[in-house]
């Protein structure tokens, strides 16, 4: 069922699609916007959460961009090529970029960068590089990556805040995290840093030497920091603010703030990421240890009431741990709906005895919270006894690393391909007590190891089809974790800033080709 | 006059003491109004008050009852108000007494270490503390006694030493009584009436210290309290008014009779004070 | 002479007191759930146990906790308060970032509610049965009973939304390219609606402890004999009674100066301030312990400085002080 909200978002879409053709961009002005909660620091590559991607997106690149179907696009590097075995990736780059600070960038950097700078300090990119053998700079331009096999989803991890490109003449032989030039990130993209004010402001200023013609249009753009989520609202509202970045307001807003004149909204832009909200559910012991407790959760959970009422009706419930956005959906599966009656007769075949389980809800602000306090009353309703845990952020870190809870919330990114984001949640080697972003729940299955591990480096795609349609399965009978929702993350301009979103990672780099009707 | 007749002579009083028998009789008929747990998504999102008959006060966010809420949260409220400032109490009183009744360098000794809790910023120190502890009922009873014993204790103090000297309490010196005896039935019974007055408010400024926290996110996520309504309802303040209008409304009743009532109890108690204003 | 060993003895106490403080403070945030590595790696979006390793060493974390703590207290004494984990930044360029914000908004605060609370406390003392005194205390009364953060959520509805007439948020307008005088009014816009929000509340306690003391006062010997003299009623009030009521007031004022830092938290989180109780806030919930250590080491020598300060303003209002030190 599609609510008014979503219905007009479609709508709107539509309508900003087709006029942004017609208008020719005018160069000139500067765009504010959000950023939420203040980032630790810019340098991306060192720091990958969100705050940080969606500000320094803009002022660092990766080799390639990617579009709202996750197609990959030309970006430093302007083309490249595939051996037929799968294992050897050539890129060639273009050879008119330059650093922020006027230095070439050439092959060198980006072997450094992946060879080097992201083998130390990045996580996400090293469960990439364990996959590449070599890397080697052929010429200034041509970069060759050679992998042990081959692995699918390796096109898919050059976006800029994945695998970041960092200058080599900058870092190269210096203690990284200790490097001056953190203060003030160099990248290669459309802006470059002007000045942050703690508590205040990150200012970005058009990068007049880019070199893609006549980008970027805007003069700069001021990421304003503003700790309440009613006053991002307020800010909003009384035109301070003119791109609310998705995730900045309390979504109760949404609606309010997407009616206004001159206000358009879009649900494109985080395909890359699509955020998958779960219930972790703790596999090793007490109820919830049994498989048809976890199986009577689903059944108990209202999903659909939880998107219309907490989400405005926006984004999607899933049948099984691939989300919708994710290749390789297997939609056979039977979904597991509403069913409280369902769930009841599950808990008395276990024998359930009313043992008292917790549930942490995620401290991620109100809707969370919310959303938290939704869940419990339906497992109440079905007669299962639970508690709510509050924690803040350190505590719910603490709790889920050592393992200690029975029913957690969470939501993790599922960056385009099973292998990237999804199977990391159920390999059986992926769990290591410390973490709260490997396999928590605990669940461990031989089957599903193998067919995951297959899938990750079969080829071609077809193979790895089959693969994935199996291990959902198997998942959708186990239900190792709950899964919620695939959540929608808007994003609300005012319609004068044109062309904002522009690929799949939305805002995070999309203000190299906005420009502003004014 | 009788300490009843004073303390209805201060109207304010008489007001405060009326307001606060309703809340509590609240309190008392939350479950027998409302059985339903206060949690249970009933209706749709959003009613107005009025709009729907069962629901005078409206849902909230969630399709709950604000009526049934604001009920149950009457209860909670008064119970960590009340409770902590018991805990409160039971580790001034003990401090002060000591430090006021002996005097020198014990008094010296408590002194500092009640200075030191009021050198930490209060609210900043209960925040550390429930968030230490992990935020539930207890915790932040806990915290709110923590930050809001020094005042007791300093006062308590400044009460026994200008007590310590007078004659009944130097008779029951002569008599042998031992200094527990003199310090519990001897001087602590004249010091009660400002420690009722003081107790009264602090329970006033418990609810709000609550609240505060509530609204930080804070709160115990198992208990419908008047502050984790006014937290919960104020992301959504501009499209629902009412669901943060009521339970403030509620607090500040609640907060302005005690206050109304410490007034009246000290005009009673202290009848001298009173009579020459 | 006096007043020199006066202070002298304060400040050794202070220091104690301080250094007390700094150990208590690091044991309690010792207790806390989750450690600073824990929350980074979770802020830099993905973590392995090697990531974790790295910044557990970094941070020094690795090392048994006396060690850690003789570190810490050893490069307070050399007023090195460290680094912050989260930001990489000295905790004391930090913190000196944000105090003048927050000294702004409480400094206004207080000598706003001092003096508002002043003036309507003696106005009701002077109309003591009186509709009007009833009044002004009827209204003391409410704004001590309203949540503050509901006053302050209020008034950017009403103020900021509805009537457009105050900036709802922040500490000036970014972008808005003022210098000089123009930055300054800037400001001060900016300021009035956390300013008053901080000040209701305070200005409360003072009208009725104003109040109070006033009607004490009046009932003193010296004030009946002034008026067995003769003396006109207002001299006798501004001379006599307001005087010797202040001294009350003044001790509270002190005291709630230090507290005025904590009560910002509120007030500066709801009106976006850039001030030291947002990052402390913002530090604790990221375990940030060098910079929340930090600030509470900074707000805890604001109260010890208030305190040493009220003690001096106290003895030259009150010679009774001075004769009893002597």
């Amino acid at each position: 069922m599609k609510t008014p909200l979503a219905l007009a978002i479609s709508a709107a879409a539509l309508t900003f699609t087709s006029l942004s053709m017609a208008d020719d961009p005018t160069p000139g002005g500067v765009v504010d916007t959000i950023v939420q909660p203040e980032p630790p620091g810019l340098v991306l590559g060192m720091i990958q959460n969100a705050p940080t991607r969606t500000v320094s997106g803009n002022i660092y690149e990766g080799l390639l961009r990617y579009t709202t179907d996750l197609e990959p696009m030309p970006q430093l590097a302007e083309s490249w090529e595939v051996s037929d075995d799968g294992r050897t990736y050539t890129f060639h780059l273009r050879d008119d970029v330059t650093w922020h600070d006027g230095e070439a960038f050439t092959a060198e950097d980006v072997v450094f960068s992946a060879d080097v700078f992201h083998r130390e300090l990045n996580p996400s990119a090293r469960a990439v590089l364990q996959h590449v053998e070599s890397i080697e700079a052929t010429d200034d331009h041509t970069v060759v990556f050679t992998l042990t096999q081959p692995f699918g989803p390796f096109l898919l991890s050059f976006e800029a805040g994945t695998f970041t490109m960092v200058p080599e003449h900058l870092y190269a032989g210096t203690e990284f995290r200790d490097n001056e030039h953190n203060d003030h990130p160099i990248g290669t993209g459309p802006f470059k840093f002007s000045n942050w004010e703690r508590g205040t402001v990150i200012k970005l200023v058009k990068n007049e030497e880019y070199y893609e013609e006549n980008l970027p249009y805007l003069d700069g753009v001021n990421w304003h920091i503003i700790p309440d989520g009613a006053s991002r609202a307020v800010a909003f509202e009384n035109g301070t603010i003119d791109v609310l970045p998705s995730g900045t307001v309390e979504n109760f807003d949404i609606p309010r703030l997407a009616a206004m004149d001159n206000v358009c909204m879009t649900e494109e832009g985080h395909e890359y990421f699509s955020p998958f909200a779960m219930l972790w559910m703790n596999n090793r012991e007490g109820p919830t240890a049994d498989k048809r407790f976890r199986q009577a959760v689903m059944y108990a959970m209202d999903r659909e009431f939880a998107k219309d009422v907490l989400w405005n009706g926006l984004g999607n419930v899933p049948l099984s741990a691939f989300g919708s956005n994710a290749r390789f959906q297997n939609d056979d599966l039977e979904p597991y709906d509403h069913d409280p009656d369902r769930a009841r007769e599950l808990l008395d075949e276990m024998g359930y005895d009313g043992e008292e389980i917790t549930i942490l809800p995620l401290p991620y602000g109100e809707t969370w919270t919310r959303w938290a306090e939704a869940v419990q009353q339906n497992l109440r309703e079905v007669g299962i006894n639970v508690e709510t845990q509050a924690t803040d952020v350190g505590g719910w870190n603490q709790r889920l690393g050592d393992w200690d809870y029975d029913l957690a919330f969470t939501y993790l990114y599922q960056y385009g391909d099973p292998a990237l984001g999804i199977s990391r949640t159920y390999l059986s080697d992926n769990i290591a007590k410390g973490s709260p972003w490997n396999n928590v729940e605990g669940y461990e299955n031989e089957r599903v190891d193998e067919l995951f591990n297959e899938a990750a480096t079969a080829f071609p795609d077809e193979e790895r089809e089959a693969l994935y349609h199996e291990v959902q399965e198997i998942l959708h009978e186990d239900v190792p974790v709950g899964w919620l929702m695939e959540l929608g993350f808007p994003t609300l301009y005012r319609c004068d800033v044109k062309n904002l979103v522009t690929s799949g990672v939305g805002v995070n780099d999309g203000f190299k080709d906005a420009w502003l009707d004014r | 006059m009788s300490f009843f007749a004073r303390f209805a002579q201060n109207r304010g009083a008489l007001v405060g003491f009326i307001i606060l028998m309703v809340i509590i009789a609240m309190a008392i008929l939350a479950p027998l109004l409302f059985p339903e747990s206060p949690w249970r998504m009933v209706q749709r999102p959003f009613l107005p008050p009025l709009s729907q008959e069962g629901f005078p006060l409206g849902t909230d966010t969630m399709g709950r009852n604000v009526a049934s809420g604001l009920m149950h949260g009457a209860w909670v409220s008064l119970l960590i108000g009340l409770v902590s400032t018991s805990v409160a109490l039971l580790i001034g009183v003990p401090l002060g007494a000591i430090a006021g009744y002996y005097g020198g360098i014990i008094d010296d000794v408590l002194m500092r270490f009640t200075e030191f809790f009021q050198t930490i910023p209060n609210f900043a120190l209960a925040i550390v503390l429930v968030a230490i502890m992990q935020p539930s009922i207890t915790s932040i009873v806990l915290a709110i006694a923590i930050v809001s014993w020094p005042p007791v204790a300093r006062l308590v103090r400044a009460e026994f030493m200008s007590l310590r000297n007078r004659e009944y309490v130097e008779a029951a010196r002569l008599v042998g009584q031992s200094n527990s005896t003199i310090i519990l039935r001897q001087i602590l019974p004249n010091t009660l009436s400002p420690i009722i007055v003081l107790a009264s408010l602090m329970v006033a400024t418990a609810i709000l210290l609550e609240s505060a926290l509530s609204f930080l996110g804070l709160g115990d996520p198992n208990v419908m309290s008047w502050g984790y309504m006014i937290g919960a309802a104020r992301t959504v303040i501009r499209q629902a008014w009412w669901l943060s209008f009521f339970p403030g409304v509620a607090i500040l009743l609640t907060v302005l009779a005690l206050n109304l009532v410490g007034e009246g109890l000290d005009d009673a108690l202290n009848p001298k004070l009173s009579r020459e204003r | 002479m006096v007043y020199a060993r006066l202070i002298i003895m304060r400040l050794l106490k202070a220091v104690i007191v301080l250094f007390l403080i700094v150990i208590f403070n690091f044991l309690l945030i010792q207790l806390a759930p989750g450690d600073p590595a824990a929350i980074l790696a979770g802020q830099a979006g993905a973590a392995d146990q090697e990531f974790l390793n790295q910044l557990r060493e970094r941070f020094g974390l690795d090392q048994p906790m006396y060690v850690q703590l003789w570190r810490y207290v050893s490069g307070i004494a050399m007023l090195d308060f460290g680094y912050s984990y989260r930001l990489g930044v000295p905790v004391f360029d930090l913190i000196m970032d944000r105090l003048p914000a927050t000294l702004l908004l409480t400094g206004t605060a207080f000598v706003l509610s001092l003096v508002l609370g002043i003036v309507a406390g003696s106005m009701a003392a002077a109309r003591v049965k009186k509709p009007s005194g009833s009044l002004i205390m009827a209204l003391a009364l409410v704004f001590y009973a309203t949540p503050l953060f509901w006053v302050a959520l209020m008034s950017v509805v009403v103020f900021s939304v509805y009537l457009g007439w105050l900036p709802a948020y922040g500490l000036y307008t970014v972008g808005g390219g003022h210098t000089g005088f123009a930055l300054a009014l800037d400001i001060v816009k900016h300021l009035v609606l956390p300013a008053t929000t901080l000040a209701l509340f305070f200005m409360a306690i003072y009208t009725r402890m104003t109040r109070t003391s006033m009607l004490d006062a009046a009932q003193q010997d010296y004030v009946k004999t002034a008026r067995a003299k003769g003396l006109k009623p207002s001299i006798i009030q501004r001379r006599h009674v307001l005087r010797n009521a202040l001294l009350p007031i003044i001790t509270l004022a002190g005291l709630q100066a230090g507290q005025m830092v904590g009560g910002a938290i509120l007030t500066e989180t709801v009106f976006a301030w850039p001030g030291i109780g947002r990052l402390m806030f913002e530090a604790l919930q990221q375990r940030d312990y060098n910079l929340l250590l930090g600030i509470f080491f900074f707000s805890a020598a604001l109260v010890i400085v208030f305190n040493i300060i009220t003690d001096l303003v106290y003895s030259l209002a009150d010679p009774r002080i001075k004769k009893g030190a002597s």
